[in-house]
């Protein structure tokens, strides 16, 4: 620990951001904007010097900050960092920054409130990646909530109040279950050590839960909370309302980071607190993601709306990020994580280049785009770029996360792994049949109706789909970049899986 | 790394892929020029390609035998799993470099002359360029799984040259059913990959070669990763009943056609199976499914190749037949001559296709061979390079197909294959047939080409490139294969295909002329011969009436034929119909059941009781006091304990 709390800072320094835009004149909208990317591009910033700042070889959280918050109950304000958390971190400030930038031309009323929700929004994430309390945990998981709540509910489409009140209702019987369950382990931390001490504490908790129906309660509870986030079968009937309706950025951030929460926390909480319950309702898990997978995959293929394809695409690839944690080994789990970026990185360009899309036309019909690419050649081969990134193919960053799930599940059972390969041919089927339709044949009428306002991509818009092209072919060619940062996260993750599981 | 052979491979990868990355950044505003460093890069990779492959096929002690590898980097680590990126070359990578690389540079310098009014030309170069870079990842990886890496990028690179003319339907569809087919296969070859890290702990070739050759890899598990990774090969060699892409796949333009559809990728799963030849001849059940579905398909595709009367369509099928030949050979354990037949028929088959693109750039476009006809005086180059390769695939002697169908037949007899030869021979046969009946369709008897074109023959870039590959179809059967059963391939790929022979059991015999192997080549050369005249009896002329009586009396083969029975009828009905019906249904079992229990739930307890109902205003201030309860009752617990 050097003398620069450096995760407070990476953590609140959208919410000082928050601040200072809120202090600002709504009537000039330019610097409210500047003000937010500036903040943003900071924190991101600061989250590599973090990243940076790191040796994940060294111990567990080479980075932490501890201060005392609520001696009654054992509560700290701790905060930790490790080479998986640190990858999300930097994943998150970097989508915020991009999603900002690409909120500039779309959002055009309370651009104030925008940004501030957009701000507070990127610390609450931010926050859940590094709280090691469980109690700070829950309550960065609650304020992520508010902010995604109000981006969909006021700048969302026309049926926003549904999705959004549906959003947050699902999530929030999910945690409030989780925080039942919380107490329930804190106060039984208490009654068998006789103090509050590290009741909330995940390091000083992990191993100490030995009473059987406490850890099937309090997992069920934790991983319902988590499998809606995820989402997983057949908890994930909010995300295509949640997607279609929340704005170009809030979609970004809803696939890329968001339902991300879901799987660090089975990762980081959920699994290594309970792990007798957990693979106890392994096999279940299991077959859930292999039935998101599939599901997912098939229900895509019928969708008429860009948007709620790509969406019905994420339930299918989170499918592979549970598949690979309730695997329990090491390809599984790296794999999942690979997943969890990955996904963050192309679906995210996705859900953007429907936006810009959408700037465009308005509309997100399938039926009646056609022969798109021969107006705006750059945004389809960009398109058409992510598109096959998120197909899986080899070269590209989706290929090694979805392959070492896969052998994970191989391990577990072949016939597993057989079903969810399965995904291959349906993914290429619901994503090039969408591009056949969108994008290549004679122009459309509707296409054609739109005249001069069918417009190439801008610079700027290039400028939002850069760093994640450069990613997913880096990450694609050298994978090992990751998952030598957060080996030894997955180490420690695995140790405390099977701590008083029987072999 | 200076020190060893392969110093120079890596370049191999590098220029195509610099030729890629610039053309695909700069090409449009190079125009015209754009051809230049794609074509150059080739050029030089061609040079670089013979240094090693011609070394490899000689036996050279440091590419011959067992061959050398090179390490490059580490791909994918996962633990105690390794996957790296490296290179191998051996006699069998010296034979597939020799095609990939020659008929490449080739269908490049004809492309110039081809696409030269298309407003996309840079864009076809970069295509190209990116193909080939994956091509030759594929031929020199000596990893599986980079093997597979680069199996989905050839794919892409099809993907993207089919659907090259993207604003016409036809190609779009083509593409994707090319793309959707082959995951079909891949899905297999991904399981295979996975039983074989299961069986090995790693993907390293040499290293599963080794294991297997060890014994530890038998009975049903090799005979069911064995097929699992067949699964691929029939993807992308297009074998039934994956088959139905590749003939669609001629919505692409020609030289594409050539290169990939025929001359080279296509030979990716005949060069899996030959490389992972150990693993298939550890099970007998394998080697025997492979050998049934490669002579099934080349009877099956040389039968609708009788009565396409798409000129590229001919082709096609007759690709898949060619093909369906190397796997039968391979399933008999002829791995020899299905690699001679491979680089022959690379040869043959890529100028049959250049050619074909040359009479449909005479005839502005035209692919209709019924609008065709008399165009033998007109584009001579073109007629007598055709002609060089028709007899070259008839399999008439001294061409080069002559010696490798000649092969794979006689070593299927020899090895107690009977049916595999009886069925060969009768392909044989059909090919001469059909391909005399393409040639007669389209070059001799009296034009039917519409009067208001200007028939001409093309220019160098493109006759050049005929001209060259007719050599290589005229003399590379004897080159290559002669003296017969101890020529220069028998010698290069004898030390790779040693494990596999030991396997099975098969023993180096002499070949006698006068004994059972001058029977039965002339039983091939015989037949061949057969064919030939009665292709030529009935197309050399109009033989309108003749034709026509006799497919009144064959009508049902014939519309079956025609129809290339049903296959892609049945295929749209199986899987776009009731497949879209699944999907569908389970669309509406999302929205009505799952989603709908969610909304019921919500509705239940919306309406149970208005006091309860104040917690779900949605207004977020109360879910802040929410938190703020359960603060509280924290307090509370507190207190309780405390007390």
């Amino acid at each position: 620990m050097s003398g620069m709390p450096i995760l407070s800072l990476v953590t609140f320094l959208p919410l000082l951001g928050a601040i200072a835009v809120a202090l600002l004149p709504s009537s000039r909208p330019g610097l409210l904007r500047g003000t937010a990317l500036a903040v943003a591009l900071a924190t991101f910033a600061l989250s590599l010097v973090m990243m940076l700042g790191i040796d994940v070889r060294g111990s567990e959280f080479s980075l932490t900050e501890q201060v005392s918050w609520i001696p009654a109950f054992g509560i700290t304000y701790h905060l930790g960092v490790d080479g998986l958390s640190a990858a999300l971190v930097v994943l998150t400030t970097l989508l915020s920054w991009i999603c900002i930038l690409a909120s500039f031309g779309p959002i055009k009323t309370r651009v104030k409130e925008y940004f501030i929700s957009f701000l507070i929004l990127e610390t609450g994430m931010l926050g859940v990646f590094l709280s090691l309390d469980l109690f700070l945990f829950y309550i960065f998981w609650e304020i992520v909530l508010v902010p995604m709540y109000l981006i969909i509910g006021i700048w969302g489409g026309a049926e926003r109040i549904y999705a959004t009140v549906k959003f947050v209702l699902y999530t929030l019987v999910g945690s409030l279950l989780m925080l039942v369950a919380m107490l329930a382990t804190a106060f039984s931390h208490q009654v068998a050590t006789g103090s509050w001490t590290g009741a909330f504490d995940l390091i000083a908790l992990r191993g100490t839960v030995t009473d059987p129906t406490l850890q099937l309660v309090a997992f069920s509870a934790f991983a319902l909370a988590f499998a809606i986030k995820v989402p997983m079968f057949p908890f994930h009937t909010w995300l295509p309302d949640a997607h279609v309706q929340a704005p170009t950025a809030g979609s970004v951030i809803l696939a890329g980071v968001l339902l991300k929460l879901g799987g660090y926390g089975f990762i980081r909480f959920a699994i290594p607190l309970f792990p007798q319950a957990a693979h106890t309702l392994a096999p279940l898990m299991i077959v859930l993601s292999v039935i998101a997978i599939i599901y997912g995959a098939l229900v895509a293929i019928v969708q008429t709306d860009l948007k709620k394809l790509i969406a019905y695409s994420s339930v299918s690839h989170m499918g592979f990020v549970t598949l690979g944690i309730f695997s329990f080994n090491r390809q599984g789990v790296d794999g999942a994580i690979l997943q969890m970026l990955n996904h963050g990185l192309i679906t995210s360009g996705l859900f953007l280049l429907v936006g810009i899309g959408y700037e465009r036309t308005h509309d997100r019909e399938i039926a009646k785009m056609g022969g798109w690419a021969s107006r705006t050649p750059v945004y389809a081969a960009l398109f058409g770029f992510f598109l096959f990134a998120s197909v899986g193919l080899p070269g590209l960053s989706g290929f090694a996360g979805e392959f070492l799930v896969l052998l994970g599940a191989f391990f577990v059972n072949p016939m597993i792994a057989g079903a969810a390969t399965l995904v291959m041919i349906l993914a290429a089927v619901y994503l090039l049949w969408m591009y056949q339709r969108v994008f290549t044949g004679p122009l459309s009428p509707f296409l054609k109706g739109l005249g001069s306002h069918l417009t190439d991509v801008t610079p700027t818009e290039i400028i939002t789909l850069t760093p994640l092209l450069v990613m997913i072919v880096a990450f694609g060619i050298m994978p090992t970049l990751l998952t030598a940062s957060f080996g030894p996260s997955v180490s420690q993750f695995l140790l405390a899986a099977f701590s008083g599981v029987a072999p | 790394m200076t020190d060893t052979p392969l110093s120079t491979a890596p370049l191999l990868l590098i220029l195509p892929l610099i030729g890629f990355a610039f053309t695909a950044a700069f090409g449009r505003r190079l125009g015209k020029r754009a051809h230049i460093v794609p074509l150059v890069a080739i050029a030089a990779v061609w040079v670089l390609a013979m240094g090693l492959a011609i070394p490899a096929l000689l036996g050279d002690p440091a590419l011959g035998g067992e061959g050398s590898s090179l390490t490059l980097f580490t791909w994918i680590a996962s633990g105690d799993l390794i996957f790296n990126v490296g290179i191998h070359v051996d006699g069998l990578t010296g034979a597939l470099l020799l095609v990939v690389t020659s008929v490449g540079a080739l269908v490049h310098l004809y492309s110039v002359g081809y696409m030269s009014h298309d407003g996309s030309y840079w864009r076809f170069f970069a295509y190209l360029n990116l193909f080939m870079f994956s091509m030759l990842l594929l031929v020199l990886a000596d990893n599986l799984l980079v093997v597979f890496a680069a199996w989905e990028l050839v794919g892409l690179s099809s993907y993207l040259l089919i659907g090259f003319w993207y604003t016409k339907r036809e190609p779009g569809l083509a593409s994707k059913k090319a793309f959707i087919t082959n995951r079909v296969g891949d899905v297999g070859f991904a399981l295979g990959l996975m039983g074989l890290v299961a069986v090995f702990g790693s993907l390293d070739i040499h290293t599963i070669l080794a294991g297997i050759e060890a014994g530890a890899l038998t009975g049903p598990a090799a005979t069911v990763i064995a097929l699992l990774v067949f699964c691929g090969a029939v993807g992308k060699s297009a074998q039934f009943p994956l088959h139905v892409w590749l003939p669609d796949a001629m919505e692409g333009p020609t030289p594409v056609s050539a290169l990939i559809h025929a001359a080279t990728m296509v030979n990716a799963g005949v060069y899996l199976v030959a490389r992972m030849s150990p693993l298939f001849a550890a099970s007998h059940e394998a080697m025997l499914i492979v050998a049934a579905i490669g002579i099934f398909t080349a009877i099956f595709a040389a039968s609708i190749a009788f009565t396409q009367t798409d000129i590229k369509r001919v082709l096609a099928f007759s690709t898949l037949s060619q093909l369906g030949y190397m796997f039968a050979a391979l399933g008999v354990g002829a791995w020899i001559p299905a690699i001679f037949h491979l680089i022959t028929h690379g040869f043959f088959k890529g100028l049959l296709f250049l050619g074909s693109g040359s009479v449909i750039h005479a005839v502005d476009g035209e692919q209709e061979m019924p609008k065709m006809g008399g165009l033998a005086r007109k584009i001579p180059i073109t007629y007598a390079t055709m002609l060089i390769g028709t007899i070259a695939i008839a399999g008439l002697p001294p061409l080069a197909g002559f010696w490798s169908k000649d092969e794979i037949l006689g070593e299927a007899f020899k090895f107690g294959f009977g049916w595999v030869w009886l069925v060969g021979l009768l392909v044989a046969g059909m090919t001469a047939f059909y391909m005399f009946r393409l040639m007669g369709m389209t070059f001799w008897g009296e034009s039917r080409v519409n009067p208001a074109v200007h028939v001409h023959e093309s220019p160098w870039t493109m006759t050049l490139p005929l001209v060259a590959l007719a050599v290589p179809t005229i003399v590379a059967g004897f080159l290559l294969g002669f003296p017969f059963a101890d020529g220069i391939l028998v010698h290069g790929l004898k030390p790779v295909f040693a494990p596999a022979n030991e396997l099975l059991g098969h023993e180096h015999e002499a070949w006698t002329l006068f004994g059972i192997d001058g029977l039965l080549m002339l039983a091939s050369v015989t037949i061949a011969a057969i064919g030939t005249a009665i292709g030529i009896r009935l197309f050399s002329s109009d033989h309108t009436q003749l034709l026509s009586s006799i497919t009144t009396r064959l009508r049902p083969l014939y519309e079956g034929s025609r129809s290339r029975w049903y296959f892609d009828d049945l295929n749209d009905l199986v899987f776009v119909q009731a497949g879209g019906r699944v999907a569908r249904a389970l669309w509406w079992f999302d929205r009505r059941v799952v989603d709908g229990a969610v909304n019921g739930v919500g509705t239940i307890a919306s309406s149970s009781g208005r006091g309860l109902r104040q917690i779900q205003t949605g207004r977020v201030q109360n879910y802040a006091l929410g938190i703020a309860v359960g603060l509280i009752a924290m307090v509370i617990v507190y207190l309780m304990v405390a007390a």
